[in-house]
């Protein structure tokens, strides 16, 4: 690879050992990736801040960076965390107290504590054609796919190597030819909620892996649905960009969606959408002792509608309900009486955490219900909880019957 | 009689063990227990399987960024795998593996899951970007 003077003095440890530990990985990806230069950029987003991914062996690593000076150069924004700042919810102390010094070592090397997956719900929106180096899989697939940004889907230390040097390589889908459609995905089928959305994310990214999908067919979706349609592709599958026709910037039309590139088509009709919400979901009995709304994080629309919904209406005493959101959506939703409306339903708004990154599973619950299929996916794997799937209807509606109802 | 097979070189390291072969994309954020090993992904192939150990065969990683803390968990943890064949590494798995001196192979000339099987005793040379099968 080809460096500049300053890159090379930062690589010799000139700048301090944390930069030269951040060179060493944006190097080792260049070099797997073919880059031949190291590009700047002008934000990052660091994931895999809660305990359950950095465990203590990750704990000691980003202290001990913090401790030796690293600062981070451009504005570099926080993923979801662990724990909900804002209250105690009874998780174990030790969880608490190991994920809060997560926490401080980040926001002890500058990054915003945002605590959110969603940063372009709270002010930081990568313009078209920037180049960023962000994580959280869902974040890396909306800012490519919908704003048009350019990043590649960065894992936590090479988010925060590149927050550290302001730099990261050159490879990927900063550059134009790897940004186009692989296969085409002719949806026919109704889309009519963010549940449908994500039954199509999750069936799709199933299906094709890393490449890139291009969607026919989608029409004037809300910028939720994209957020869910993305979530979906990232989670099931390993993708970091997908195109629709009409909808996002790169895709004005199937041809522009897909240069000169021959590709597949796929036909979407209703029963790739049942079959979608089909393989999220693992529950069987119909019991239900929790509900989690906001994976990604709500937006302040998602909330009013969860409001609409619950206004008047009742949780059941054996069920909990959380709506995940960060702190500056949940501000205004207060101010705007939305959290009120949900919390006097016997809903709770959190902030910071969500479902598979918090700790629900230390408070006793077994079988979750959400709309959500990036949680509907993690789950097991991450709580141990049965799933069912669907739409925030038939959620609301299982937080108030204690029961799913197809 | 060892079958040597060359390939790309993207953690560095020497490591040896038996072949755990997988054909499926692995997602480490949440995909397994590093206490263990052992992969908790509902409706995966190596669903209940510990990778501990291993000369682990996968396509590349997918889901969760976070992943690649996680994989520095199991090698601190000795939990995880002794080495790590892909068809093509991607970042998760390539960080993860770099701050946890995991050895990483990954475009081989040859098709992997056509020579590797379970239990094969395979050695990985990630500094020259070599395996070897015996056989």
């Amino acid at each position: 690879m080809r460096l500049t003077d300053n890159e090379k003095r930062m690589l010799d440890g000139e700048k301090g050992d944390p930069i030269r530990m951040a060179m060493e990985i944006l190097l080792a990806l260049g070099k797997i990736y073919g880059a031949e230069k190291l590009i700047p950029i002008q934000s990052a987003h660091v994931a895999g801040l809660s305990l359950k991914s950095h465990g203590l062996a990750g704990t000691e690593w980003a202290e001990d960076l913090a401790n030796r000076g690293a600062r981070i150069c451009i504005p570099t924004t926080m993923n979801v965390v662990g724990v909900d700042r804002s209250r105690d919810f009874n998780f174990p102390k030790a969880w608490v107290k190991d994920q809060l010094r997560i926490e401080t070592a980040y926001e002890r090397m500058g990054c915003f504590g945002t605590s959110s997956c969603v940063p372009y719900y709270c002010g930081f929106v990568p313009r078209y054609q920037e180049h960023i180096a962000w994580s959280e899989s869902s974040a890396v697939v909306f800012t490519n796919s919908v704003l048009g940004a350019r990043d590649n889907r960065e894992g936590g230390p090479s988010a925060l190597a590149s927050g550290l040097t302001g730099r990261t390589p050159l490879y990927g889908l900063h550059l134009d030819e790897n940004r186009k459609g692989d296969v085409l995905f002719k949806v026919s089928a109704p889309l009519t909620n963010l549940a449908d959305y994500g039954a199509l994310g999750s069936y799709v990214g199933r299906m094709i892996g890393t490449r890139v999908p291009v969607f026919e067919g989608i029409q004037g979706p809300a910028i939720e649905d994209l957020v869910y349609l993305g979530a979906a592709l990232a989670s099931s599958g390993g993708v970091a960009m997908f195109h629709a026709v009409g909808v996002t910037p790169e895709a004005p039309t199937v041809e522009a969606a897909f240069g000169k590139k021959k590709y597949e088509v796929i036909e979407i009709s209703g029963k790739e959408i049942e079959e979608g919400k089909r393989k999220l979901t693992s529950a069987k009995e119909k019991k239900v002792d929790y509900v989690a709304i906001g994976c990604p994080h709500c937006s302040l629309n998602q909330l009013k509608e969860m409001a609409m919904m619950l206004k008047g209406r009742r949780v059941n005493k054996e069920t909990t309900l959380w709506v995940h959101t960060n702190v500056a959506i949940k501000s205004l939703a207060r101010q705007l009486g939305y959290v009120q409306t949900i919390e006097e339903a016997g809903g709770v708004v959190t902030q910071d955490l969500c479902t598979i990154l918090g700790n629900p599973e230390a408070l006793g619950f077994k079988a979750l219900a959400t709309n959500s299929p990036k949680m509907a996916f993690y789950a097991p794997g991450s709580n141990g909880f049965s799933v069912w799937y669907g739409s925030a209807d038939q959620c609301v509606e299982a937080a108030v019957q204690g029961t799913w109802k197809a | 009689m060892a079958i040597i097979v060359k390939g790309r070189s993207i953690s560095k390291g020497r490591a040896e063990g038996e072949a755990l072969v997988c054909r499926q994309p692995i997602g480490f954020n949440f995909g397994i227990d590093v206490a263990t090993g052992v992969i908790t992904e509902y409706n995966h192939e190596l669903f209940g399987k510990s990778i501990k150990d291993k000369v682990l065969l996968f396509p590349h990683g997918k889901g969760s960024t976070g992943g690649s803390y996680v994989v520095y968990q199991l090698a601190k943890n000795k939990t995880g795998p002794k080495a790590i064949i892909n068809i093509t590494t991607e970042t998760i798995i390539a960080v993860g593996a770099i701050m946890g001196g995991i050895p990483v192979v990954d475009s081989l000339e040859k098709n992997p899951y056509e020579l590797i099987f379970d239990g094969d005793l395979v050695k990985v040379d990630a500094d020259q970007g070599l395996i070897a099968i015996e056989k």
